[in-house]
């Protein structure tokens, strides 16, 4: 835990619905380690994406800490935590959450918008994580241009941009068909071959073997923590093609 | 964030809503329209009355005899109209008088070669130039030997020049003046028009017995009988003194105690200021809605802000998660009210300049618009949006950045 990018030290959230206490996180501890591919699972309403915002540093915990490279961040300002989300972390969404009537290189930009990057500098950083997620020929595409799976890369690369410590992901998969999803994982992977850390969650085991260590969360508690090798998701996608040409040609 | 970035995407965000903009806009357009034309009206008033007091030479009254002289015999028989000798008396028993300048006045036809014109034709002396702040353009005044014994000469106006001589000299030159040869021997600078749009350079000035005698052809009380007398006062202050001493002196010489005397005094400046007062009438209606839309528009860009920040929850949240602070949503938004209002400014000078123009060219205002109202009223209706614009994005800078990522 002291080498973690990220930890959690007995964390709980509370929400106070009505005359009752809800706990959708009851402690939880546990580090992120560098270089880490980790999928986090359970049943609806477990605490998932409660876990994830207390990572993103998008909220705030009721009782614990959370450590970013050994910095408690629950103390922090609004400002303070904006930085840190700035500096440290990327995100990557279910609804992709991209702005509209704005070109993909302005919505990779964005994050760097924030910092003192000069602009022409921050336009090339764009334009190289765009080439990254394989849409080097799409820079000047708006959102309703592009396809649910191109929009989830331009918003992966929009995660990129600033280079974060850790690649946070709630359901990036989600939204997306079985093949595009399956591409998405390819593309995890490969940046986790990179040596990128990422969190994922999914409530789907096909898409959680393709990291190399699950999280199983259940009522608010973490249930599981286990390593295990990781399947090859751009075989997965060749062996899901294949099938699908089988079936089309019966 | 810089500030040219965030009026770019302030820009993007007003020209999605197009219409909705334009709309919000309406009430500081009119707004500010309304207090730019009052101003230009104001300074257009201010200017017109100072104008007119500069063209009267400052503080002036105007007695003016009664008696009709026009259309033959003179009429009101008893004999009492005013003279030079009244005149004189003003200026020197009244001590706040500088100079009493008599005056007869005369229609007539002006002809010269061809062309013929009918200016006014006024009999003076040579006080009139310092009583009603005359000039030369060219030429001379009148001598002693021309006034003493109605001498053919005559000083014209700007219009007169024109019409009759064009770009040629006038100056020793024969007119015709109801028939009597007349030689031109100077040309008054112009004064242009007076408040009632009235040409004041369309005269000819003549000596006062030349008109008397020669020009009218009518037969008067006295010999000296004058049409008005033209009294200028040393100072403004003065005024009240010397309207109560004008009436005294003049009730005695002309020895009436009626309530109606034959002569009535008036003063020029007091006639200008009258209808500067109305300009102020119509002044304070535009103030009142004036402050009444820029009220109005203010509360319309809160309103809209408010909409466009619910509208753009989840677009807060996300800046908000890739690092913008608060104080960078709290300028985005402030930023945006700013340009909406200072648009709205600058449509409304549009505007404003427009009526103001319209004004001046239908109904015979003048207008002035100043450089620095331009640059006051667009400030202000800056200003207007960061006071509206505050509260809604302020609202936006606190949004919690995950409940306003979630926002449906
Ligand atoms: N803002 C909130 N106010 C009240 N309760 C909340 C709030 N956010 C989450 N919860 C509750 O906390 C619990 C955990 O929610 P969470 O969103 O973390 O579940 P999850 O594991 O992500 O589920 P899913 O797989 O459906 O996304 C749920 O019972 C949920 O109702
Ligand atoms: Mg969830």
């Amino acid at each position: 835990m002291q080498n973690a990018v990220m930890a959690t030290l007995k964390v709980e959230k509370h929400y106070r619905m009505g005359e009752q206490v809800l706990k959708a996180l009851k402690g939880v501890s546990v580090g992120i380690g560098q270089g880490d591919f980790v999928a986090v699972m359970g049943p609806s309403g477990s605490g998932k994406s409660t876990f994830m915002n207390m990572l993103g540093c998008l909220d705030s915990p009721s009782s614990g800490q959370i450590l970013l490279k050994g910095t408690d961040v629950t103390r922090m300002s609004a400002a303070e935590l904006a930085t840190v989300r700035n500096r440290h972390i990327g995100f990557v969404f279910q609804q992709f959450n991209l702005l509209p009537r704005t070109t993909a290189l302005d919505n990779v930009m964005l994050p760097l918008l924030y910092t003192a990057m000069p602009r022409a500098q921050a336009r090339e950083r764009a334009r190289h994580c765009l080439e990254l997620v394989g849409l080097g020929k799409r820079l000047d595409h708006h959102p309703s241009q592009l396809s649910g799976g191109q929009q989830q890369r331009v918003a992966i690369a929009r995660a990129l941009v600033n280079e974060p410590d850790i690649i946070l992901a709630d359901e990036p998969t989600g939204a997306l068909d079985t093949e595009t999803g399956l591409e998405i994982m390819a593309l995890f992977q490969q940046l986790h071959q990179q040596g990128k850390t990422l969190v994922l969650v999914t409530h789907e085991p096909d898409i959680a073997a393709f990291a190399s260590r699950q999280l199983v969360f259940r009522d608010g508690l973490l249930l599981t923590d286990r390593q295990s090798s990781p399947l090859d998701a751009q075989q997965a996608l060749a062996d899901f093609r294949q099938h699908r040409l089988a079936e089309a040609l019966k | 964030m810089n500030s040219l970035m965030l009026l770019n995407v302030a820009w993007v965000a007003l020209r999605v809503n197009l219409l909705r903009s334009i709309l919000t806009m309406l009430g500081i357009i009119i707004g500010v329209a309304a207090v730019i034309i009052m101003l230009a009206l104001g300074s257009g008033a201010r200017y017109e009355v100072d104008q007119q007091i500069k063209n009267l030479g400052g503080n002036v009254f105007i007695v003016f005899s009664r008696m009709r002289f026009m259309g033959g015999a003179q009429q009101g028989g008893t004999g009492q109209s005013l003279t030079e000798m009244d005149a004189l008396a003003i200026e020197n028993q009244i001590p706040q008088v500088t100079v009493a300048a008599p005056m007869v006045q005369s229609s007539g036809q002006v002809i010269y070669g061809n062309l013929n014109w009918a200016p006014s034709i006024l009999g003076v002396d040579n006080k009139i130039y310092q009583a009603q702040s005359w000039s030369l353009a060219e030429g001379r005044t009148f001598t002693e030997t021309e006034l003493s014994s109605a001498g053919r000469v005559a000083v014209i106006g700007q219009t007169v020049k024109r019409e009759l001589f064009g770009a040629s000299d006038p100056l020793g030159q024969t007119v015709r003046i109801n028939k009597v040869p007349v030689t031109i021997i100077g040309v008054l600078n112009g004064k242009g028009q007076n408040t009632q749009g009235n040409d004041q350079d369309d005269i000819v000035f003549m000596p006062i017995d030349t008109v008397r005698k020669r020009i009218s052809g009518i037969t008067l009380s006295s010999p000296k009988a004058v049409r008005s007398i033209v009294v200028q006062v040393a100072s403004d202050r003065d005024m009240p003194l010397v309207e109560q001493e004008l009436d005294a002196l003049l009730r005695q010489r002309l020895r009436t105690t009626a309530n109606d005397p034959p002569f009535r005094i008036r003063n020029l400046s007091e006639m200008v200021e009258t209808r500067a007062q109305t300009m102020q009438i119509f002044n304070g209606l535009l103030a009142a809605v004036a402050s009444v839309s820029l009220l109005v528009g203010g509360i319309g860009i809160m309103n809209i802000m408010l909409v466009s920040v619910t509208e753009r929850t989840r677009e807060i949240g996300l800046r908000m998660a890739v690092g913008a602070r608060p104080a960078d949503i709290l300028r985005q938004f402030l930023i945006e009210a700013v340009l909406l209002c200072a648009l709205g400014g600058a449509l409304g000078l549009t505007l404003a300049l427009g009526t103001t123009w319209a004004v001046e060219h239908f109904l015979g205002y003048t207008a002035i618009i100043e450089p620095q109202v331009v640059l006051m009223s667009i400030g202000f209706s800056a200003l207007i949006g960061v006071f509206f614009g505050y509260y809604p994005a302020r609202k936006a800078s606190r949004l919690q950045p995950i409940e306003a990522l979630r926002y449906e």
